[in-house]
Order: structure tokens, then sequence, then C-alpha cells
């Protein structure tokens, strides 16, 4: 068929056709299409997930080849989607700085990701839950102060109970994280909507000292009030015995975070817990 | 293509008719009820432009009535620098837009199809027209051109009209079918691994499995129709909508018989994506047995595994496509 013969063509064509670019275009193989399929298909993935997704695709499609060290192999498929408007973007989660991956649209500058899953009302609520989070000092919204909000919701009716649920539809498709009764944006969340939530609240947004990426949770300076990832507490104070703040150069009055180490990840995993006691909302 | 262009114009007239009966009535098969339509058009600016340059039909009435003020705004206040909007004149019969407008919608549109299938909703075109193509109506068929190139050149992923009758596309995989890779990642592996032991069971039995069958079945995993699971929730609700709802499973009424009973058939998205012999290979883990102990499921999966190499040699590998997890 027509199809089936122009496709397998264009299987095994070399460089990929950009817009406009003078930079160079990475080559797409079947290894490439396969791991953009997946990756497309779980939505957002942590880093173990990818790596183990890209040794799966080598091992499908080409295993003779050597993998390619997973930085390099991403930014060689970025190139090739830079030209329409889409990206493997590569995020941190909040709280314990572990890397986290999602195709983002970055043409697109709004909720629309999640406006097929959900109704009007939905939608309404959880842009309501979006704005309480964004104001707030610890980047946690209480159930309480969310669910006050359900008579101002556009569209059907929804009673307090059914908002309930419906945060918990949230947190299923990782739009929201829920913790003792507050609710916070899940990293997928952040790394799908930074742009439509700087364009959006571009007062009331927070940003990062140190990446000046969008800021959630973090901890901030009590003189002079600027705002840093915990993980990006981690790294720029690892090692350091008198951690001052970047900017006012006064002493610095939180816990230190560890590092994220993902060796150190997989040898604990039964002891997780342990971890979350350092993960105390330093605010 | 040059088959899909022809329906594309049966299409693309058929959707005049029928896009604005979408608005007034739930519609077809998996379509989400009017108010998530709605907020589609509300939350999405690459939807459609807004506003002025969209005079066309294809603007639905509810972005009129219920979504001012606030994401009205926001549309419009975030739309400020989009390049398509100035060009594009709200005349009835526009002048062909610039190609670089084209390119933008075939991208829009590539995205709005990769969302759906990754939310397994139904592609449906009038739905592809309403919210993405908008008042470029009348250059739809090269904006599916290329986006479906740029689908199969990309990602390996044909976009394929499944059903000029109902209008439906799905993307579907040009790569070779080892669709249950999904297997490999733990996060899919429950739903995963539930919807293969239904498909297994009526594989095995080789016609529809009664549902008290598939019960019996689940109970061995600790699945009961009435209690709620802490991976699944409501496994019944999940076997009998969800999955058929994504055209895995069939759930139909066993005729001529009272009291009423159901039974499970495979659904015609399971026939696309999952092989027999991928079945087997299933069977064959879960019950640590060689494939051939149910020897003419076998047969019939070694014939079918032959079928497919003929069609397309170059893509099929006989390889355990169960990957380890």
């Amino acid at each position: 068929m027509e199809e089936g013969r122009a496709e397998r063509r264009r299987r095994t064509e070399a460089p990929s056709h950009t817009q406009g670019g003078t930079r160079r275009a990475g080559v797409m193989t079947d290894v490439h299409r396969r791991f953009l399929q997946l990756l497309m298909t779980h939505g957002v993935l942590e880093e173990w997930d990818v790596r183990r997704l890209q040794n799966h695709c080598y091992r499908v499609h080409d295993r003779t080849a050597a993998v390619e060290e997973l930085e390099d192999f991403i930014n060689n498929i970025n190139s090739v989607l830079e030209s329409l408007y889409i990206e493997i973007k590569k995020g941190a989660t909040e709280d314990d700085g572990r890397p986290v991956y999602a195709l983002v649209n970055l043409a697109t500058t709004s909720v629309s990701k999640m406006a097929s899953d959900f109704a009007e009302n939905e939608l309404d609520l959880f842009r309501k839950a979006l704005e309480l989070i964004i104001d707030s000092e610890t980047g946690f919204a209480s159930s309480t102060n969310i669910l006050n909000l359900v008579d101002q919701l556009k569209g059907k009716k929804m009673r307090k109970k059914e908002a309930e649920q419906v945060l918990q539809k949230f947190v299923q498709n990782k739009w929201l994280i829920e913790k003792e009764g507050e609710f916070t944006l899940h990293s997928r969340a952040i790394l799908e909507m930074e742009q439509y939530i700087r364009e959006t609240y571009p007062d009331a947004v927070k940003i990062c000292n140190i990446c000046h990426s969008l800021l959630i949770q973090g901890q901030s300076c009590e003189t002079c009030g600027i705002r840093m990832h915990l993980p990006c507490v981690a790294k720029y104070f690892q090692s350091n015995s008198e951690p001052r703040c970047p900017h006012c150069n006064d002493y610095w009055p939180h816990e230190i975070p560890e590092v994220f180490d993902p060796e150190k990840e997989r040898e604990a995993s039964t002891s997780k817990a342990n971890r979350k006691s350092l993960r105390s909302r330093q605010h | 293509m040059s088959e899909q262009s022809k329906d594309v114009c049966d299409l693309i007239s058929a959707a005049e008719a029928s896009s604005s009966e979408a608005h007034r009535s739930p519609g077809g098969p998996g379509e989400p009820s009017p108010s998530a339509s709605q907020a589609a058009t509300l939350a999405g600016p690459e939807s459609r432009p807004s506003g002025p340059t969209d005079g066309s039909l294809a603007s639905p009435p509810p972005q009129a009535s219920s979504e001012e003020g606030d994401p009205k705004a926001l549309q419009q206040a975030t739309e400020g620098g989009r390049a398509h909007q100035a060009p594009t004149a709200a005349q009835p019969a526009p002048a062909p837009p610039a190609p670089a407008q084209l390119v933008q919608k075939a991208h829009e549109l590539m995205w709005y199809v990769l969302v759906k299938d990754q939310k397994r909703m139904i592609i449906w075109f009038p739905d592809m027209v309403k919210d993405v193509i908008g008042s470029y109506k009348k250059w739809c068929r090269s904006i599916l051109r290329r986006t479906s190139l740029i689908l199969a050149r990309v990602f390996g992923l044909h976009l394929r009209l499944t059903s000029l009758h109902t209008m439906e596309f799905s993307l579907v995989k040009a790569l070779e079918p080892e669709e249950l890779d999904r297997v490999a990642l733990s996060n899919r592996m429950p739903m995963t691994g539930l919807l293969l032991m239904i498909l297994s069971l009526i594989y095995v039995k080789g016609r529809g499995a009664r549902e008290s069958a598939v019960w019996n079945v689940l109970r061995i995993l600790g699945l009961r129709p009435w209690k709620k699971h802490s991976t699944f929730g409501d496994v019944r609700r999940l076997i009998t909508e969800e999955f058929v709802r994504q055209n895995y499973l069939k759930y139909q009424r066993v005729p001529h018989v009272e009291p009423p009973e159901y039974e499970f058939f495979w659904g015609s998205r399971a026939s696309r994506e999952i092989t027999k012999m991928q079945i087997m290979e299933f069977l064959a883990r879960v019950f640590k047995k060689d494939p051939q102990a149910w020897p003419s499921r076998y047969r019939e999966a070694l014939e079918e595994a032959r079928a497919l190499r003929e069609a397309d040699p170059t893509a099929y590998c006989p390889r355990s496509s169960v990957s380890e997890d």
C-alpha cells in the first residue's frame, strides 16, 4: 500500500528536515521513534524508568548498537522535535530532586492537556486549587480551602463530596500531590504547565534563585525573601558547613537536604520512609 | 495517503453537517459530555484561533456563552504574540493562509492526536475540525497530510482512518507489534496484566468468555466484583466500561439466556495491538508451561505470525515481547 512503502522509506531516512534551523538536526531511527511513542504513552517518567525504556528500545530495534548516553540521546531527539514546538523536558521533583521527564508541548499556554479528561467544573476546580497553591507561602493548599470554593465553580453545580473525589482524580492522574490533607502540584503539572503558570500569574509566581525555574515548594531566606528549591539548596550548599544566602549573605536558617543520589536510592528503596523525614516544609 | 484524501473530502462535508449537531448532543462513541468539549475550547488557545479571527462556522456556540471574562481574556492576552492570528481575516471566504500557518496547524493537530491517543480517547474527525482546524477547514486535507507525515517520520505512527462511517481515526503503530513493551514499565503493568488475563481466557476458550468465568479467574488474583481494589479501583466498572470504551474488550448480552448473562469478546483494539503469539507467551509465563500445552491455540498463533510476516517481512520479528520487568 502506498502509505506503507512511503513510511518504510522514511524509516531509514537520515537527517530530518528542520524548519529554518541551521542547527545540526538529529537522526531519527526506530529506536528514537519507539522511545517517543512510549514516553508519550506514559505521560511522565522518572529517570530510572527512562533509562529502562531507552534500553528496551535499543534491544528491540538495534541490539548491536551501543546505547547512547541518555542526555545526548534526548538532545538528539529534541533537535528533531524543535521545529514541531514540542520537547522532552527534564525536571525534578520539588521535594527530593528525583529527575523526571515528560514530552511537553511548548506552543500551548493553557491547561489544555487536561481539558479532554475533565468536565468544565472539574477544570475550574483545578484552576482554583492551582491559584491557591501559587498564592500560598508553603506551596500547599489545604483541602478545606479548596472545597470552600466549590460554589464559585463554572459549569454544573458540584457538591463538596464530589469535589473531594475530583481532587483524588487529579492525584491519580498525577496533576496534584496530596500530603496530610493538603495539595500541591505534581512534578508532571509543573513540567507541562510551567509556561502557562508563569504567563497567567506573573505577579504571584515564585522563581528559584538558583535555577530560575518555577518554584512551588522550597526554602526562603528570612531576611531578603529569595527562594530556592529543596534540591537546588542541596546542590548549592553541598558540603558547605556555613551556608549563607547567595543574595544577602545572611546565615541560611534551614536544614540543608541531601543531594539526590540514584545509587543510594536503589539500595535504600525499602527504607524510603526514612528519607521522607527530610522533606519537611521549611517555611 | 491518496485513499485517505478522498475520504477526507467526504469527511469534511459530513463534518459540516454534524459539527453543529455535536454541541447539542453528547455525540459519538467515547466523546465526552458537551461541557467537556466546552472546557477544551476555553482552555486551549492552540485549539482554535479565538475572537475576531474565527469567523467561520466551525466556531461553536458555547464559546460565546459561559466562558467570558477571565479565561477568554486569558486566551486573548496569551495569544497576543501568536503570529498566526494577524493575517487570517474573518471573512467567510479567506485568502489561502501562509504555508507557515498551515504548518503550525499541522503541529497543533499532531499534538491533539497524540494527547487523545494517550488518554485512549476516540479521535473523531468532527472534533478535530472543531477543536483544532477551525477556520482552516478548506485546507483540512493538506493539514491532515502534513500531520500524518510528521507522525510517521518522528513517532513511527500512522494516523489512519479506521472507520469512514463513524469518522474515527486512530493512531496505529507502524513499528513491529511489540505493544506489550508497555509491560516493561511497571506503572502500566497492573492494567495490562489484568487485561491480558481476560484476553487470554477468551482466546483459550476460543469463543466469548462468560462474565462468571472471568470472575472465577479474577478471583485467583483476589479481585471481586463488589470489592474496591487498591490499584484497580472498581474492577467491574474497569472491565465492563473502561476497557470496552477503549475497544480492548466487547461486553455483550448472551442471547436467549434468562436471567440475563453477559460475555466478553476481544475488542477491535486488542485484535489490532496484540498478537496471538503474545498471548501464548503470556500464558506460558503465568502458568509456567510451554505455549505448546495449548496445541490448537499455539497452531493458530503460529499461523497468525506467519501471515503477519508475509504481509510485512521487514517488520515482524519473532521474539518474546512480554519483556521482563
